[in-house]
């Protein structure tokens, strides 16, 4: 009865293993000059955030280059299982695997040295990394900047609030320049800043919200898939309002009814480039920045709230700032030196 | 500085109940002598089931609250069999209780997640139920925002809490809760159904594991998403050797985690030059503290606690 009841108990941990990721496919007609793209994400291609932004980027790059994209995607991909599904990947004959998030780091280095035919691509990083890989970095802190101008402008309390989860990558960036955007509009503005510790505690996003929205926050904002947690929060609030990181935001019911606006990364940019560069013969040894300036940015603001929130000066301002950022890169070069115990 | 302390504690009483919850079911568990590491896989099961219930009712949109309560009620069910199915591996068949409670976990989690997919999609929002300002008493400067602002369930869950302490102590099942997870074969020399009492202890257990993963779903986030617990679960287990298996001590437990959770978020919001992964780490490392200063004090501990029960042998 023993064995039975292990082999059972075997069956529902391999159950459970397998139902904690998915994996789909859609493909162009293939051929020789298709390009076979996988993606490998820690979340789903459906959270509202950064992993739905590759996804979706991904499939627009296929819209844009009729017949040249071979996709694939395996979801909830933790670190330790990112290696033996990209090692499926490359024995199907992928040309480009994409491991979305710098956490994967390390497990694409040492595939690229496995694999030295085979491009790979990682993000957010700034590094050069070796021959057969690409690396790409959004410059999120002038997306926040945006936003920051826009809750620094609209914030009646003085008080603005933000819900960070780890600081480091894009999420850094964007918190960053979200602090600078504030300022820039508003010196005297108190910006309360707290992180959660994580990029999918729904909750803990929320309970921080919570607290900074009883603390007299009335504009918030969040970075990464766990802000969708604070936007349900600021929901809950009849007065505050919200900036979004990521458009995806906005086809929530709460997102129509609170967030102001919002940007996007434009990823289908940077894929439609990947596949030129891989076209060509380049396979990897470079980093593709994202920022207006190279259409690596999109931002919207939200029709359903814009002509009551949105002064015409505020909207000039914004639009102003774009131009700005789309003229030349780097105009936020300083973004790191913003530092929060001085808020 | 009243304004800040005001906020802080208001937010104990909401924000500590589906840790409340679960760990007072756990207590039930652990002192019939089952230790329930499943207890993150059955709150997963218990959020998915009870905002799909609201969710296909309005599509994200406004629902009556009677959805509501039918999304908690499922939650318990669900949340009763799955201590039912936990009981079937580890009281029947006799697995080791630790090896068994990881498979629920993994299985509670990846299931819910599964079928989140399938059933609703990407991550979705429901609008829950709303907080209830009692009258009069909601209107008292400080107690009001502390004590009389919150909504039903987490009303509800707390008094619960003396409702468990009765039933634990006062009640002849409690007692025999008690007798299988300290001496299982005097209380079975006794004549209590040891197998029976450990079964419904888990199968309590189950339920309210289940409506703190509904409350989260329901009632605080009013969404989900398959991450949506995070180790709640596990932070729950821990409550109850903090608690010392004592409902009263366990709320304490609750309210504290939860008090460091909020008092954290205040560091980092107020700007107070302190790393946030420390801060972060505040109310862990409080209930790891508190555990090693209190963990010499076992004398409540059932003596039984993850042993399995077979009358045909000798121990």
């Amino acid at each position: 009865m023993k064995k039975l009841l292990t082999i059972m108990l075997a069956l529902l941990v391999a159950m459970s293993l397998f139902a904690s990721g998915s994996q789909e496919s859609s493909s162009a007609e293939s051929g020789d000059d298709t390009i076979k793209i996988a993606l490998i994400i820690e979340n789903t291609i459906d959270d509202k955030g950064w992993c739905q932004a590759m996804h979706d980027g991904i499939t627009q790059a296929m819209e844009m280059l009729p017949g040249k994209i071979e996709y694939n995607y395996s979801e909830k991909m933790a670190v330790v299982d990112a290696g033996s599904m990209a090692r499926q990947y490359v024995a199907e004959g992928y040309d480009l695997i994409i491991a979305h998030g710098a956490q994967y780091k390390n497990t694409v280095l040492e595939m690229a040295e496995e694999y030295p035919d085979v491009s790979f691509a990682f993000g957010t990083s700034s590094e050069i990394g070796p021959d057969n890989v690409f690396t790409y970095m959004p410059e999120s802190e002038e997306t926040g900047y945006l936003n920051g101008i826009i809750a620094g402008t609209l914030t009646k309390n003085n008080i603005v609030g933000l819900v960070g989860p780890v600081d480091s990558g894009d999420s850094a960036r964007y918190n960053r320049g979200y602090v600078l955007g504030v300022q820039s509009v508003n010196p005297d503005c108190k910006i309360l800043v707290a992180h959660t510790g994580s990029f999918s505690d729904y909750v803990k996003s929320s309970e921080v919200a919570a607290s900074q929205l009883a603390n007299g926050a009335d504009m918030m904002t969040g970075s990464s898939q766990q802000a969708i947690g604070a936007l349900r929060a600021t929901a809950e609030s009849p007065v505050a309002m919200w900036v979004g990181q990521d458009l995806a935001q906005l086809t929530t019911p709460e997102g129509q009814a609170k967030c102001i606006a919002a940007s996007a990364y434009n990823y289908a940019a940077v894929i439609v480039e990947l596949v030129e560069k891989i076209e060509s013969g380049v396979k990897g040894g470079e980093c593709i920045p994202m920022n207006f300036n190279n259409g690596g940015f999109i931002f919207e603001f939200n029709p359903a709230l814009e002509q009551e929130w949105v002064s015409p000066e505020l909207k000039a301002k914004v639009e102003d700032q774009i131009a700005q950022f789309q003229a030349a890169p780097g105009v936020l070069s300083d973004w790191a030196l913003v530092d929060y115990s001085t808020l | 500085m009243l304004a800040i302390l005001t906020n802080m504690l208001s937010m104990c009483i909401p924000f500590s109940v589906a840790l409340l919850l679960a760990s007072i079911g756990e207590m039930f568990n652990q002192r019939a002598g089952v230790f329930n590491l499943g207890c993150e896989g059955v709150m997963a099961m218990g959020a998915f089931i009870g905002m799909l219930i609201p969710f296909a009712a309005g599509g994200g949109g406004a629902v009556s609250e009677w959805y509501n309560v039918l999304g908690f009620a499922a939650a318990a069910v669900l949340g009763a069999l799955l201590g039912l199915f936990f009981g079937v591996v580890t009281i029947t068949f006799r697995a080791p209780q630790g090896i068994a409670g990881i498979g629920l976990q993994m299985f509670g989690v990846g299931t819910a997640g599964t079928l989140f997919r399938h059933f609703v999609g990407g991550t979705q929002s429901i609008p829950g139920i709303p907080d209830i300002e009692i009258p009069l008493l909601s209107r008292i400067p400080f107690l009001g925002d502390v004590f009389f602002s919150h909504n039903a369930v987490a009303y509800l869950a707390y008094l619960f809490i003396p409702v468990a302490w009765y039933i634990l102590f006062k009640t002849p099942w409690g007692l025999k809760v008690r007798a299988v997870g300290t001496n299982p074969r005097a209380a079975d020399s006794m004549g209590i159904n040891v197998s029976r009492t450990r079964y419904e202890a888990l199968m309590l257990g189950g339920a309210l594991a289940g409506l703190a993963g509904a409350y989260l779903s329901i009632a605080q986030a009013k969404m989900f998403s398959d991450t949506l617990i995070s180790g709640r679960g596990f932070i729950a287990v821990a409550l109850v050797y903090f608690g010392h298996w004592h409902p009263l001590q366990i709320m304490g437990g609750a309210l504290l985690f939860t008090f460091a959770q909020t008092f954290q978020t205040q560091i980092q919001s107020m700007g107070i030059s302190f790393p946030y992964e420390l801060a972060v780490m505040l109310p862990y490392v409080l209930v790891i503290v508190v555990l090693s200063f209190t963990s010499r004090n076992q004398t409540t501990a059932p003596t039984s606690l993850g042993k399995p029960f077979n009358r045909e042998m000798r121990t």
